[in-house]
């Protein structure tokens, strides 16, 4: 073979590899959505697509199942969670990155360790609080408790220590005060990294489904996952509506990361990249 | 998750050009002043930070240590001190022991195989090719989704006699599966829920070994060419050896999955299927995550899953520093 040759094989080589890996990547997604649109009872049919496509899963799961109302629960929940903890820990990244203060480093090394902790560990003590809270069935006891994002803060405190201290120190100079330097030079400089925080925190409450479960036992405060679960044990044998309400529950997400993927690669990978 | 060594690091850094270096008379009542209002700032993280995930490793001592009444989930105060019966229990519980064992097993097959899968999705997207962006968001997209609803998919894929996977090898001559399906049989069951998981997770992984490959100085493999080292023999003595703080990282954060895996057995197997142990049915995906979730919502006895968690965090925390000394070792 000539050079040529070996290029194009090597480049066909390449594209086979890439397109079957990424069809059985996605395959799980692409079964799921077509199962979601076969008719009741016919999830097991020998067709791949369904002959006779019908929305009466996706029907029936949203008003028979309750599935509309976990959904509009997973939205107040995800949005109202993401955005403090978006703005808890961009306000707590500000004074890391730029302000020097009283046990600084030992704070931030002792918040960094606690990244170190299984999530399992807090399951028990904050259903405990949860309760003594008075909180079981609330949306602040899905909320509350996960509002100190370390992560977050970490994520922040590393983009924001990149902005120049001049700019903060200018605007002290010409009368600002601390929380207006914040929100009119700090806020403006770092909305990507807020972008990406809120996407991630927003991702992250909208797949919190074991805390989910553990602090709602009542149908009308279930969210998408915890309903998914519920119908799930109940009627196993559904498959084409339990297929409906995961498109339902997967779709956000993979909307948002549509169209906003670069911010979920980065914001995920930054931590592990970075330092 | 950050790499705690790029955080250990990243203090340094700050320690540097921290306060305290040099406080003259004038910088210590600035620094009085910057620190009334940084913890202003930081009041809402640290109050959310101090009684949601610093009291409750506390309290969960406490509930460790205690006996927990089954009927009653108001267990502040009022509790009998057992001092370390729970503990004790749980050395002697073989539904225990065998869950650290199915994790340990979960982790032998998910860290290799999604390490594999990650540096090999990272190859191939490493070449100038068209529509490489889409492939990659292709790959990373499963990544965000819900581990719920992909273990729920793949119960769907699984099935027997009618799961699509179960028909395709059917199909192809081997009826193994037919029966109980993939996640119905001991000897399947776990690699099935680690294939699923590794094909939702290599999009991470990949992206790690993407950015460290693309820092290879692209003259290490001319050289290597010249002399005549065949792509193998270029990938494993300069591409390997080159990611390996990434491999490592894979490890670290491969273990700390393992030890928390819980959504992929719960929505996939429930623990199950049970085998035979010496007349006791042990079921083949019991990892230790899933036995904290089902003393503590199933059977109630918070006591005993607060033990066990603590146990979990010492696991924890043991492979964490055998790592980090074996990371200091090799790097």
């Amino acid at each position: 073979m000539d050079r040529t040759g070996v290029v194009v094989a090597r480049r066909t080589f390449l594209y086979v590899g890439l397109t079957v890996a990424a069809i059985v990547v996605l395959f799980p997604f692409f079964w799921m959505v077509v199962t979601a649109f076969k008719e009741p009872g016919q999830a097991f049919s020998q067709e791949i697509l369904p002959s006779k496509p019908t929305l009466e899963n996706f029907r029936r799961v949203l008003s028979d199942y309750g599935f509309a109302r976990y959904f509009v629960n997973s939205v107040i929940v995800a949005t109202i969670a993401a955005l403090f903890a978006t703005l808890f820990a961009t306000m707590a990244g500000y004074v890391f990155a730029k302000k020097q203060f009283i046990g600084r480093d030992k704070l931030f090394g002792f918040l960094l360790a606690s990244l170190m902790i299984p999530g399992m560990m807090y399951v028990v003590p904050q259903f405990a609080i949860i309760n003594k809270l008075g909180w079981m069935n609330t949306y602040q006891a899905m909320i509350v408790p996960h509002l100190a994002n370390v992560f977050g803060l970490f994520l922040m405190r590393q983009y924001m220590m990149t902005i120049p201290s001049e700019l903060l120190e200018a605007a002290k100079i010409d009368g600002a005060g601390e929380w207006q330097v914040f929100r009119t030079i700090m806020i403006p400089l770092s909305i990507p990294i807020i972008a990406t925080l809120f996407l991630l925190t927003f991702q992250f409450h909208w797949n919190n489904f074991l805390w989910q479960l553990i602090v709602t036992n009542v149908e009308r405060l279930y969210t998408v996952p915890v309903g998914l679960a519920m119908f799930k044990s109940a009627h196993e044998e559904l498959y084409t509506l339990k297929m409906a309400g995961s498109c339902i529950s997967v779709l956000p997400i993979a909307g948002l990361f549509f169209f906003a993927q670069r911010y979920f690669i980065e914001g995920m990978t930054m931590g592990a990249l970075k330092g | 998750m950050p790499r705690v060594d790029s955080q250990t690091q990243n203090v340094e850094q700050t320690r540097s050009d921290g306060p305290g270096a040099n406080p003259g008379p004038r910088r210590a009542s600035t620094l009085r002043r910057d620190s009334a209002t940084s913890y202003t700032f930081l009041a809402p993280f640290l109050v959310i930070f101090a009684v949601f995930l610093v009291f409750p490793v506390f309290y969960s001592l406490y509930l460790a240590l205690h006996q927990v009444p089954a009927d009653s989930f108001d267990i502040f105060g009022g509790l009998e001190f057992v001092a370390f019966r729970n503990f004790a229990k749980l050395f002697t519980d073989t539904k225990f022991w065998w869950s650290v064992l199915m994790t340990l097993y979960y982790a032998a097959l998910i860290i290799p195989s999604g390490i594999a899968a990650s540096l090999a999705l990272a190859l191939l997207l490493n070449n100038r090719l068209r529509f490489v962006a889409a492939y990659r968001s292709a790959f990373f997209m499963p990544y965000v989704l819900d581990m719920l609803v992909v273990g729920i998919v793949w119960t769907l894929i699984y099935s027997p006699h009618v799961g699509i996977l179960t028909r395709i090898f059917e199909s192809v001559g081997i009826t193994a599966f037919t029966e109980r399906g993939f996640l119905g049989m001991p000897a399947s069951a776990m690699p099935s829920v680690v294939f699923a998981n590794v094909l939702k997770g290599a999009g991470f992984g990949m992206i790690l070994y993407l950015s460290a490959i693309q820092n290879i100085s692209p003259s290490l493999y001319e050289a290597a060419e010249i002399d005549g080292a065949s792509p193998w023999k270029r990938f494993t003595s300069i591409t390997l050896p080159l990611v390996k703080p990434i491999t490592l990282f894979m490890v670290i954060i491969g273990t700390i999955g393992a030890l928390n895996a819980f959504a992929e057995v719960y929505a996939m197997t429930s623990g199950g299927p049970n085998v035979d142990v010496g007349g006791r049915a042990l079921g083949a995906t019991w990892v230790t995550g899933y036995y904290v979730f089902d003393t503590f919502y199933t059977q109630f006895k918070l006591g005993y899953a607060a033990a066990m968690s603590y146990v979990l965090l010492g696991l924890t925390l043991l492979i964490s520093l055998v790592n980090r000394r074996f990371l200091r070792a090799e790097v």
